[in-house]
C-alpha cells in the first residue's frame, strides 16, 4: 500500500471531527471503547478513530550469521545462515563429486590391483559376473571395454592378466556353444544351490498333518 | 557563567549561591589553561580544569534526595518515535514509515551479501540461457499463428451471439503457453516454497515442533503451519488437523537455499542420480524432495543434529518456482545452475 505524506492529508474534515471530539470528551470516549485495539496517545488525539487499521507485524526471524563456507577444492565464499559456525568445510560437495566433475580421473572408482591378488581372489571364489570373461547379451567386448575403460591405474602386470584370460574366454566360446546343455546344467545346479532357505523336510508332526488335511480334500 | 564552565556537571548543577560560585572558581587549582583567558576557558571543556569539590558541597550533592522530591515526573530525555502499531490506510494522517527505513515495524535489514549463485547468474548464466534460446527470425516473418485455445459458438442459434468463448474439452484449466526466451524474458528463480508434511503431528504436536524449527533453521524464515486436506481413516489422517509446516523464501535467500542444495547437500546423498526429469507441473515450477536422512546433511541441520529428536526428523518436499513459463525452459535454468536430471523427460 502506497503511503502518502501526512501533512497532504489533513483535510478540514478530519481537523473538525478532531475539534469536535475534543469538545464532547465523552462521545470519544465512547468511540474508543469500541475500537478493537488499543493505539498510540497521539493518534487518539491527533486523528480520527477508522474501523480498518492492519497490525502491522514485526518480522519474526532468527539471527543469521555470515558464515564462510570452504568447498573441498579450497574456494571459499560467504553465506547467511542459521548455523553459528563461522566457518563451514565441507568433505564432499559438487567439486569433488563424480556428477559435477565427469572429467576428473582422480574421482572415478579404480580398483588398485597391483600385485594381482583381488584378480586372483575373483578368479578363484567369484560369481559368474565377477570373473574375466563374463558376457551380458552384449558380449565380452563390453565387458573388455569397461575394463580398459577402467584400466589406468593398475599395472601392466594385471592388464595382461586380464586380456590372456579374455582370449582364454573367447578360445572356450565355441565348446560351450557345441554343448547346449552344460549351459543348462550350470542354471539347474545354480537354482539348487542357490535356495538357502530350506533347512530339512517337514516334521513327522507336520507330514502328517498335511496327509491328514490333504485326505479332507 | 564562562567561569562555571570550567566545573565538572555534578558540579554545575549544584543549588549554590552564585556569589559562592565566583569565590568558588577564584579559589579554584591555578593551572596554565586556567589563566589562559576567558576565550580559551570557553572552548576547553576538559576534566583537568575542573575543580574538587569541599566536603560540604559533597554531602550537598543529592541527586537522589531531588528525585524523591520531585512532585513530577520529568519529560524523557530524548524524544522517540515509535512507528505506530497499525496501518490506517492510505487517507489517514498517522501513516507509517516506509519497510526500508530502519524504524519501521516491518523493517528486515540487509542484503548483507551477494548470493554466489545469484552472481553466477546474472554475470554468466542469464546471457548464456538467452544465446542458447535464441531462434533467428528473418525480419518480416509473418507470425505463427496459434490455434484457437477457447473454442468457439458455432452461430446456429442466435442466442450464440455474444456469447462468451468456451474452454478446452476435458481439462477446464488452460495450459500455459511458452514464451519465447529474450532479452527481457530469461528465466529467473522467483521464490522456493519448502513443506512438510507430517502426518504423524495429528497423534503427537511434537512431530510438528520438530519439522517448523527444522525448517526454520534451513530458511531463516518462520514456516506457518498447514492443515490436513483429507480425511482418511486408515492413514489416520482427519481433515482440518495440523499436520505439516510450509515456509517460502524468495530473492537472496532463495538462491542460498538452491546454492546449498546443488553445492553441499546433493553431492552427500549416498547413489544420487540427479532430480527426475519428470518432475514439473508443465508450468515452469519444478520440485524435488529429501526424506529424513537427507535433511541431516544441511550444514544448519547438522550443526546442532543431537538436538533434534532422531525419529522426528521430517523429510520435505522443494518446489522451485521459476519465470519460466514451461518446464523445459526451467529444466534448462536449473540444469544451468547445476542440478542433474536424469530419466526420461515429460514436458
Amino acid at each position: 500500500m502506497g503511503k502518502l505524506p501526512a501533512t497532504v492529508l489533513r483535510r478540514p474534515s478530519l481537523a473538525a471531527g478532531c475539534l469536535a471530539s475534543s469538545t464532547s470528551h465523552t462521545a470519544a470516549a465512547a468511540a474508543r471503547a469500541h475500537l478493537p485495539h488499543p493505539s498510540s496517545p497521539s493518534a487518539q488525539s491527533g486523528a480520527g478513530q477508522v474501523r480498518h487499521a492492519t497490525f502491522v507485524p514485526r518480522s519474526r526471524r532468527p539471527y543469521q550469521f555470515t558464515q564462510l563456507v570452504q568447498l573441498s577444492d579450497g574456494s571459499t565464499f560467504t553465506v547467511r545462515t542459521t548455523s553459528p559456525a563461522a566457518l563451514y568445510r565441507s568433505g564432499k560437495d559438487s567439486r569433488n563429486h563424480m556428477l559435477w566433475q565427469p572429467t576428473e580421473k582422480s574421482l572415478r572408482n579404480v580398483e588398485v590391483d597391483e600385485a594381482g591378488k583381488l584378480a586372483a581372489f575373483r578368479e578363484r571364489y567369484g560369481k559368474a559376473w565377477d570373473l574375466e570373461g563374463f558376457k551380458e547379451d552384449g558380449g565380452p567386448a563390453k565387458a573388455a571395454a569397461a575394463k580398459t575403460a577402467a584400466g589406468d591405474a593398475p599395472a601392466a602386470a594385471a592388464t595382461a592378466t586380464a586380456e590372456t584370460k579374455t582370449t582364454d574366454a573367447r578360445a572356450a566360446e565355441p565348446a560351450q556353444e557345441e554343448d547346449p546343455f552344460g549351459s543348462l546344467v550350470d542354471l539347474i545346479s545354480e537354482y539348487a544351490t542357490e535356495d538357502k532357505n530350506i533347512k530339512g523336510g517337514l516334521s513327522a508332526k507336520d507330514q502328517a498333518r498335511k496327509e491328514k488335511s490333504a485326505k479332507k480334500k | 557563567m564562562a567561569s562555571l564552565r570550567g566545573l565538572s556537571r555534578p558540579a554545575r548543577s549544584l543549588p549554590l549561591s552564585p556569589l559562592a560560585r565566583h569565590t568558588y572558581t577564584a579559589g579554584s587549582i591555578r593551572c596554565a589553561s586556567s589563566q589562559a583567558g576567558e576565550a580559551t576557558s570557553d572552548l576547553e571543556q576538559s576534566t583537568l580544569n575542573a575543580s574538587q569539590l569541599s566536603p560540604e558541597e559533597k554531602k550537598d550533592f543529592r541527586p537522589w534526595k531531588r528525585a524523591a522530591d520531585r512532585k513530577f515526573g520529568l519529560p524523557s530525555g530524548r524524544y522517540q518515535y515509535h512507528p505506530p502499531k497499525y496501518e490506517r490506510g492510505p487517507l489517514h494522517p498517522v501513516q507509517s514509515p516506509a519497510s526500508s527505513d530502519p524504524i519501521a515495524r516491518d523493517f528486515v535489514p540487509g542484503p548483507f551479501n551477494l548470493p554466489r549463485l545469484k552472481q553466477t547468474y546474472h554475470s554468466t548464466i542469464a546471457s548464456d540461457l538467452m544465446t542458447l534460446a535464441y531462434m533467428h527470425v528473418p525480419p518480416g516473418t509473418p507470425g505463427k499463428e496459434r490455434p484457437e485455445r477457447l473454442r468457439g459458438w458455432d452461430g446456429s442459434s442466435p442466442y450464440h451471439k455474444n456469447r462468451a468463448l468456451r474452454g478446452p474439452r476435458g481439462n477446464p484449466v488452460l495450459p500455459l503457453v511458452e514464451r519465447d526466451v529474450t532479452f527481457n524474458n530469461v528465466p529467473e528463480i522467483k521464490e522456493i516454497t519448502i513443506s512438510s508434511y507430517v502426518p504423524d503431528a495429528i497423534q503427537d504436536a511434537d512431530h510438528l515442533l520438530v519439522a517448523r524449527s527444522v525448517l526454520l533453521a534451513l530458511t531463516g524464515t518462520t514456516p506457518e503451519i498447514t492443515r490436513t486436506k483429507s480425511n482418511v481413516v486408515q492413514w489416520g489422517i482427519m481433515r482440518g488437523k495440523r499436520a505439516g509446516v510450509k515456509t517460502t523464501v524468495h530473492g537472496n535467500a532463495a538462491y542460498e537455499f538452491l546454492d546449498r542444495c546443488i553445492h553441499l547437500v546433493f553431492p552427500k546423498i549416498k547413489d544420487w542420480k540427479g532430480i527426475r526429469a519428470t518432475t514439473g507441473d508443465s508450468g515452469g515450477n519444478l520440485s524435488f524432495g529429501f526424506n529424513p536422512d537427507e535433511m541431516k546433511l544441511f550444514p544448519e541441520v547438522e550443526i546442532n543434529y543431537w538436538m533434534y529428536p532422531a525419529k522426528m526428523l521430517p523429510g520435505c518436499r522443494v518446489f522451485i518456482k521459476t519465470t519460466a513459463t514451461s518446464d523445459r525452459q526451467a529444466r534448462l535454468l536449473l540444469q544451468s545452475l547445476g542440478i542433474p536430471f536424469y530419466g526420461e523427460v515429460r514436458n
